[in-house]
């Protein structure tokens, strides 16, 4: 584990260059950098120096090496970053430590105190990272790694558990799900695009050495020690069948010799919505209802009214009620009552510490958010535990174990779609000034009042309880020289109750019957592993490095779900079944294994050259026997260029390799029993007599096998003055093979359900630029300091092969040579309008243009093709739709900007997603954009006889939803975010010494702030373009603020 | 010290050997298809079979393919605006036509296994029989569907648990064969029992004659017509009718009580699609709001808008206003025109409301000042028309005056006045003791009844010169309409009145909204003519590809392999 007494080594500083170049030097896009040169020291005689040595947070650092150049007088900090030296007056101190860049740090001639900031090294060759079975020093890494350390972690705001990662990596995409802001909402994390339409993109997640089955939410941000993504197939490929999606190699805190550390962090602050949803009000509904109801009410082929303003259709369709809301004004903001300002607090109390044989690392953690609607609610318990012991000199002995307790309320809770939808004309009260518990007059019996659901206390409970334990331990055994034996297990346990009850008078029974549902599930899982390493150095120059493993990993699952209706008192609510009618329950039961086998040898030719080659045999149970079992193999070669003798005096250059791998990794997502086939039931009754039936529904499909991964990736790490400027470059291309797809089935053929084959082909190339550079390193404490951590990367991906040849499928939205994810559909040309012209179009097309379905006024479709292609006159689905866009975006990238000052620091970080397609459900094809006027709609210029635009359609009382609506939900997704803006002060250390601390800090973070550039919310009334898939209209996108501060003592 | 840790850890290593076995599966919370041929799953597949009915007939799309968009029904306020008008709305893509298509296919494959597999299933030979008669019975009952909306259509005779990307259309001719085979086979080998004795909705072999006589005389009028249809049609009509005493059957004397809530299984049933009261076996989707699924929602689809009138919210006994259709003036005018001995008019309709608000009679209509000429005694100036309980709408049937309008205490509505929203409620389906107002019906659907077979007795009839026979099962079935209150005799027609057209008009008042309008005009090639005669908003709209239905785009596009699934067979680009 990399956190573990990390091995000190000492740096050399290559300075040399700027010695000679003089001072400023202009560097790609960012300023000048700024450098000291260096005198001599004279050692007529000593002075003491005393300081401390923290991170550019302020965190102190342990075990940092001081030391006065050109002598051999030095010392190591101690816990609280503290140091004391003797040396001769107007020395250099040269200040380096593992993972941090070195700084050379001139004194004066008297005794002084010190204090000095080290910045994290972005490409610290010497440090040791975790990859799959083991670590390695990253300048022997054969694959594409993106590592996060400790101090990176610490460094981002702590809010990050909620989109961890985001924007802090080339090539990691992390979106929130559907746009999805629910406190505890998962987000959706894609490493290098997707390559898989249906077994799923998700990334494996390894904690300890360990597969992880939780959420990422069940992870404390604050227990992580560090983050390491592998990417590409050399990297992955000893994780075979799980490994095409990439894996995240999460370690956790471990304890450390020293005197007991402990730790206190908490933060607290608000949660509010980004804005309200643009939705009509009382004259702009008024209006567009009357134009509703013009334009869909029919006697026959004859209008019903014969204007817009026709006293009748006042009269037949709005009550004296609404009428005086018209005439005074009066507007309900129905979003305004439902919208408040979310809470968030986190607290995490820790200790570590330990002797020379054993260690330990305890700490317990308290997170609670609530969300902008009343009744959501996240909390989360987590407790940690590790012990690391020495057993005489050959064993070593560990275990941690990871507790979490979460609640999450309201998970399901969206009022959103009563509250769009409820007519501005009426109130929420009643006369009497209690709450209207009712529907919502004006809205079509449709909208009940969306405040019933949280003012009427316990009328709609949803309630998540969650409970994980997650345990690994491991016993290191030095069998002989070089040869060690590795027992590594882990076992989860998960449990997860959830409650749902909706009383009758809520916006999801709309005063029907009260409703109850109670669902349990228990999921064990264990991985052992075995795993023998020996390493060996032939001659000197020959390292060898042998890892071989056998793992068993096996899970089980089961769950049942009962739902009841009519609860005798809402106060029961789903506790208890007998108290309800019209029982209904179902179950679910799963188990699979996978057991490996895996081998891998690093070579290594005196550090220069370096070959990976690895080779991993997945069973798995989910597989139909005979296709059990499937390998991975790979191979990769690295060449240190910067360790070549010729490379001596290379100047600037720091780092410098070069990487190449290709390997063969699997997608494992297909579910336990799927190649069986399946019976679905339907129930029935002969009078009295009930019975449930069962028909097949789903096919067997015994080749069904695994989705292969091909990846070739090439790379280079880089690190230019003295690693002030360091960064990586990954150029990659992925075949994915054997992809499962969903193939819909014609009816004819008697299944209903797709079968899922392996039909589909897809690829996926993309270029990665990583790049850390410090612009100013500042001094010490009392100077400004600055860096900046730049990503950008491009991927794209492709169809390239579906069944049977055939190179689109409609039905499934695929076509060879478009990414997966495309929208297929007509072509909006306008609306049409009421010209002769456009009539007549209209009637050479084969549109009604009179009576209740005339199509004047409405979304007018592009003829784009016919049969003999060439526009035909006609609008049919198959000649005329077409590929309007695509949800890939062109490019991703993310910035940090980090300042330090005067124990000041300011972390600036910005994410942009450039050139997709969104698909936004609050616009297109959704419930508040339905022009029909029945209850309310967002606020668009729609069209009339009076108002003949092109973008929008007339409203139309007797259409659900305006004629080819979808159409309207398409738009430009780019957009550049600030993600966050967090400003810390650190006390000056001997301020804290003094008060018997180590370390304290105090930050403000604002999570979210501005969206900087988005077209869909500058021009279409958005509030967030951010969504993996489609934009549902849920929990609106949110703000935070928190204030927060961390003590070490 | 050292050494037992190595054993230890040996011993360790040793606990993950032996895997192999782990990689079987054992699944308990699924069933496979493997199941589906074992003597249990024989039977539980043949009930699936059964409950895949519920699909069609309760459901709205069934509905909407059969009573709208013809003579008798009309488009409502909250009707679509395609398939009921045929505008150009109406697609290959429309969801309605794919519902049926996938649902018929889906029970014709389970029907298929239960027959394939009899032989390997370890039960009583009769048993077996029994059962394998009941899968044929609604194998032809789905094909039925399907070769009547759409013509030549994918003749699957086998089982088919392999996955397939081609189709083709077979003839129309042998997709009729196999339909005769099936109903048959089925009437050869169900118990000729009485229907009482037989567990409700359950198969007999009265329903399989009843559908028999059906699929002849339909295909009498269809593409694939022989000689000896109509023959056939009326020769078996006959026999069931013959022998209704048998089967138990016979029709109700009062007209009133064939579709008497409660009285589902009446005499009058051939055979019925079930529902209960138990809801966790009345539909997998049965939340209440849902469109579709296997609820019976028929209860909704004919209740106009009373609820918005003064007086008036919307209750369990009146229903909740789908409104998807109304009935066409022709309908209640001229096809109704005889009210006085034709009691099926009233016992067909609603046509008063009774004020059922009682939270808010303040709302309630109040005589304006000065009273309008003719108002009923004890009308006061600015005091309520009528109070709970009192009539609120009122539709006579028959034209009155603006005056008598303004007059009358209620609201008042003369077939001129009738709307999309508020008109005449077809109240064969209405529920009044489902659990909530908004719950669909646990009532049973009629799929058949005995008065059908006489009309199809009589259709049969007139199509072979049997001018005697025909007037005869018309008369007894026009004869019951008067009972109790008309003039039996008056009802009487002579040969002299038969025509195809008098048979549909007759069809209409016995069977109109009972899900098979649309059918009988295809059946009878009246439907363009009539539907441009009798359906104003759909009039201007209807072509002549509209007698078939399109073959659904779902379908178009997920036969990727062999050739395209055709759809220019008779109308270019629609079926």
């Amino acid at each position: 584990m990399k956190c573990v007494t990390p091995p000190r080594i000492r740096h050399t500083v290559r300075s040399e260059f700027f010695k000679q170049n003089g001072i400023y030097l202009l560097f790609l896009f960012f300023p000048i950098l700024f450098f000291t040169s260096i005198a001599d020291a004279q050692a007529d005689k000593t002075i003491v120096i005393k300081g401390f040595i923290t991170s550019q947070a302020g965190e102190p650092l342990q075990g940092v090496t001081v030391q006065s150049k050109g002598t051999t007088k030095a010392t190591v900090t101690q816990a609280d970053g503290a140091f004391q030296l003797q040396v001769a007056p107007n020395s250099t101190l040269s200040v380096s430590y593992v993972g941090y860049i070195s700084k050379d740090i001139k004194v004066g001639a008297a005794d002084q105190n010190v204090s000095v900031q080290l910045l994290v090294n972005k490409n610290e060759m010497e440090q040791v990272i975790v990859v799959g079975y083991g670590t390695r020093r990253k300048s022997d890494v054969t694959g594409a790694i993106v590592s996060i350390s400790e101090q990176s972690i610490k460094d981002i705001p702590p809010l990050t558990s909620r989109r961890p990662l985001q924007g802090q990596g080339a090539g990691i995409d992390i979106q929130k799900n559907g746009g999805n802001s629910k406190p505890g909402a998962t987000p959706s994390i894609l490493i290098r695009g997707s390559r898989s339409v249906r077994a799923g993109n998700d990334p494996l997640i390894v904690v300890d050495g360990i597969p992880f089955n939780g959420s990422i939410n069940d992870l404390n941000q604050d227990d992580v020690s560090s983050v390491e993504v592998l990417k590409d197939a050399s990297a992955t490929a000893i994780y075979g069948s799980r490994g095409a999606n990439g894996v995240i190699l999460v370690s956790t805190k471990r304890g450390r010799t020293g005197k007991p550390v402990i730790t206190y962090s908490g933060y607290a602050g608000l949660v509010k919505p980004l804005g309200e949803y643009p939705v009509m009000n009382t004259a702009e509904f008024y209006e567009f209802k009357k134009w509703a109801l013009y334009n869909g009410r029919f006697t026959g082929n004859n209008r019903t009214y014969a204007s817009v303003d026709d006293p009748k259709l006042v009269s037949d369709n709005f009550t004296p009620q609404e009428l005086e809301s018209v005439q005074t004004g009066a507007s309900t903001d129905w979003q305004d009552l439902i919208y408040k300002s979310g809470i968030i607090t986190n607290h995490q109390l820790g200790l570590t510490g330990g002797s020379e044989n054993t260690q330990y690392a305890l700490s317990g953690g308290y997170y609670k958010e609530t969300g902008v609607y009343y009744g959501q609610g996240f909390q989360r318990f987590s407790m940690k535990a590790s012990i690391d012991q020495q057993l005489g000199k050959r064993v070593k002995v560990g275990i941690s174990s990871l507790n979490t307790f979460t609640l999450t309320d309201g998970e399901g809770a969206n009022p959103l779609g009563q509250a769009l939808r409820a007519s501005p004309l009426v109130s929420p009260y009643n006369a009497d000034g209690s709450l209207l518990n009712d529907f919502v007059p004006g809205s079509a019996s449709q909208v009940w009042n969306p405040l019933a659901n949280f003012q009427v206390a316990g009328a709609s409970v949803q309630n998540r309880k969650r409970f994980g334990t997650f345990t690994t331990l491991y016993a290191d055994v030095s069998i002989l020289d070089g040869l060690k034996y590795r027992f590594n297990a882990g076992a989860e346990i998960r449990s997860d109750v959830y409650g749902e009850f909706y009383a009758s008078k809520t916006t999801n029974n709309l005063g029907g019957l009260s409703t109850s549902q109670n669902r349990t599930n228990f999921r064990t899982n264990y991985t052992m592993e075995n795993i023998l390493t020996y390493d060996k150095t032939l001659a000197k120059k020959h390292k060898i490095l042998f890892t071989g493993l056998f793992s068993l990993q096996e899970q089980e699952s089961q769950s049942n779900t009962f739902r009841n209706n009519t609860i005798a008192s809402d106060n029961l609510q789903y506790f208890n079944p007998t108290y309800g009618a019209n029982l209904i329950g179902d179950g679910d039961y799963e188990k699979w294994d996978i057991l490996s086998y895996m081998g891998r040898l690093n070579y290594s030719y005196d550090d220069r050259y370096l070959l990976t080659l690895t080779m991993r045999v997945d069973a798995s149970s989910r597989l139909a026997p005979g296709n059990q079992y499937n390998t991975f193999p790979s191979a990769a070669v690295a060449w240190n260029i910067n360790k070549e003798s010729f490379m001596n005096n290379a100047g600037p250059i720091t780092n410098l390799r070069l990487r190449a791998s290709y390997g063969r990794v699997g997608n494992t997502a297909i579910s336990a029993y799927q190649t069986l086939g399946a019976l679905s039931s339907l129930v029935y009754n002969y009078g009295d007599a009930t019975t449930t039936g069962v028909y097949v529904s789903n096919v067997p499909n015994p080749l069904l096998t695994w989705e292969y991964t091909s990846t070739v990736n090439v790379g280079m790490d880089f690190g230019l003055f003295n690693n002030r400027v360091s960064g990586s470059v990954e150029g990659y291309k992925q075949f994915t093979e054997s992809l499962l797809l969903p193939q819909n089935l014609p009816s004819t053929s008697g299944v209903p359900n797709a079968i899922v084959t392996n039909i589909g082909k897809t690829t996926n190339q993309g270029f990665e630029l990583h790049l850390a550079t410090v612009n100013l390193q500042g001094k010490g404490r009392n100077s400004f300091s600055w860096t900046t951590d730049l990503n950008f990367f491009i991927n794209r991906g492709k169809i390239t092969s579906l069944a049977n040849g055939v190179t689109k499928d409609v039905a499934n939205n695929w076509f060879v040579g478009k990414p997966i994810g495309v929208y297929y559909d007509y072509v909006k040309a306008g609306i049409w309008q009421n010209t002769a012209a456009d009539t007549a179009l209209a009637i050479s097309m084969g549109q009604t243009v009179t009576g209740v379905g005339s199509v004047i006024g409405n979304i007018k479709r592009a003829d784009l093709s016919g049969p003999n292609g060439k526009p035909d006159n006609k609008l049919d689905d198959t000649y005329d739709r077409t590929i309007i866009g695509s949800s890939q975006p062109k490019w991703e990238g993310g910035i940090t900007n980090r300042f330090g000052f005067r124990g000041f620091d300011l972390t600036v970080v910005a994410f942009a997603r450039w050139g997709q397609m969104l698909k936004s459900g609050l616009q297109g094809g959704g419930f508040a954009n339905t022009f029909q006027a029945t209850y309310n709609n967002i606020k668009t210029p729609y069209w009339t006889p009076l108002n003949q635009n092109n973008e929008y359609p007339k409203p139309n009382a007797n259409n659900t939803n305006t004629p080819n609506n979808s159409l309207l939900g398409y738009f430009d997704g780019s957009f550049l975010k600030i993600r966050t803006i967090s400003l810390g002060y650190n006390v000056p250390p001997a301020t804290v010494k003094r008060l018997g601390g180590k370390s304290v800090r105090v930050y403000a973070t604002v999570e979210d702030p501005f969206i900087l550039f988005s077209p869909f919310v500058n021009k279409y009334g958005g509030l967030d373009p951010e969504a993996a898939g489609s934009l549902n209209l849920d929990t609106p996108p949110n703000w935070t603020l928190i204030f927060g501060v961390n003590i070490s003592l | 010290m050292k050494r037992t840790y190595i054993y230890l850890f040996i011993g360790l290593a040793l606990l993950t050997a032996d895997c192999k076995k782990k990689l079987i599966e054992e699944p308990r919370s699924i069933l496979t298809p493997a199941f589906f041929s074992t003597t249990q799953g024989f039977q539980q597949g043949l009930d699936a079979a059964y409950a895949g009915m519920r699909l069609i007939w309760g459901n709205q799309d069934y509905f909407t393919l059969t009573v709208i968009g013809t003579d008798e029904f009309k488009r409502g306020i909250d009707g679509n605006s395609d398939v009921n008008v045929y505008s150009s709305g109406y697609t290959t893509s429309s969801g309605v036509i794919n519902a049926n298509w996938r649902n018929a296919y889906t029970f014709i494959n389970t029907c298929c296994g239960i027959v394939d597999n009899a032989p390997n299933v370890d039960l009583p030979e009769a048993t077996k029989k029994k059962m394998v008669a009941e899968a044929k019975f609604l194998r032809a009952n789905y094909y039925f569907l399907l070769v009547q909306f759409f013509a030549d259509v994918t003749l699957n005779k086998n089982f088919q648990a392999e996955p397939t990307t081609s189709a083709k259309r077979d003839p129309i001719k042998d997709v009729y064969s196999f339909i005769l085979q099936d109903l048959n086979d089925a009437v050869q080998d169900l118990p000729a029992v009485a229907i009482k004795d037989v567990l409700p909705g359950k198969v007999t072999k009265a329903a399989a004659l009843h559908v028999l006589a059906k699929v002849y005389l339909t295909k009498a009028g269809s593409l694939a017509k022989e000689s000896t249809d109509y023959e056939n049609a009326y020769t078996t009509a006959k026999a069931l009718i013959d022998a209704k005493a048998t089967y138990g059957l016979e029709l109700q004397q009062d007209f009133g009580k064939v579709y008497e809530e409660g009285n589902e299984r009446n005499s009058e049933v051939i055979w019925s699609v079930q529902h209960t009261s138990n809801l966790a076996f009345n539909g997998p989707n049965n939340s209440g709001i849902s469109n579709f699924s296997a609820d019976n929602i028929l209860n909704h689809m004919w209740v106009p808008q009373y609820e918005k009138q003064p007086g008036m919210i919307r209750s369990t006994l009146y229903g909740r206003p789908y409104i998807r259709c109304t009935p066409t003036l022709w309908l209640t005018n001229t096809c109704f025109a005889d009210k006085t001995n034709d009691t099926r008019y009233k016992k067909t309709f609603q046509t008063v409301w009774y004020a059922n608000d009682p939270a808010t009679p303040s709302t309630y209509p109040k005589w304006p000042n000065p009273l309008p000429p003719g108002a009923p005694a004890g009308a006061v100036s600015g005091q309520f028309k009528f109070k709970l309980g009192d009539t609120a709408i009122y539709m006579p049937g028959v034209d009155v005056t603006n005056a008598q309008i303004a007059a009358a205490r209620y609201l008042m509505i003369p077939p001129r006045n009738y709307s999309n929203a508020l008109c005449p409620a077809m109240f064969k389906y209405f529920d009044t003791k489902r659990a909530d107002l908004n719950f669909p019906s646990i009532r049973p659907v009629i799929a058949y009844r005995l008065a059908e077979t006489y009309l199809i007795a009589a259709e049969a009839a007139f199509f072979t010169s049997r001018p005697a026979e025909a007037v005869n099962y018309i008369n007894k079935v026009r004869e019951r309409a008067a009972y109790p209150t008309g003039n039996a005799a008056a009802m009487d027609i002579a040969a002299a009145d038969l025509s195809i057209d008098f048979i549909l008009d007759e069809r209409a008042r016995e069977l109109c909204g009972e899900l098979m309008r649309w059918l009988d005009l295809v059946r009878t090639g009246k439907l363009i003519e009539r539907v441009k005669l009798y359906n104003p908003e759909a009039a201007p709209n209807i072509q002549p590809k509209h007698v078939l239905r399109p073959i659904p785009q779902a379908q178009l596009d997920a036969t990727v392999t062999g050739d395209a699934y055709n759809n220019n067979l008779y109308f270019p680009g629609w079926n």
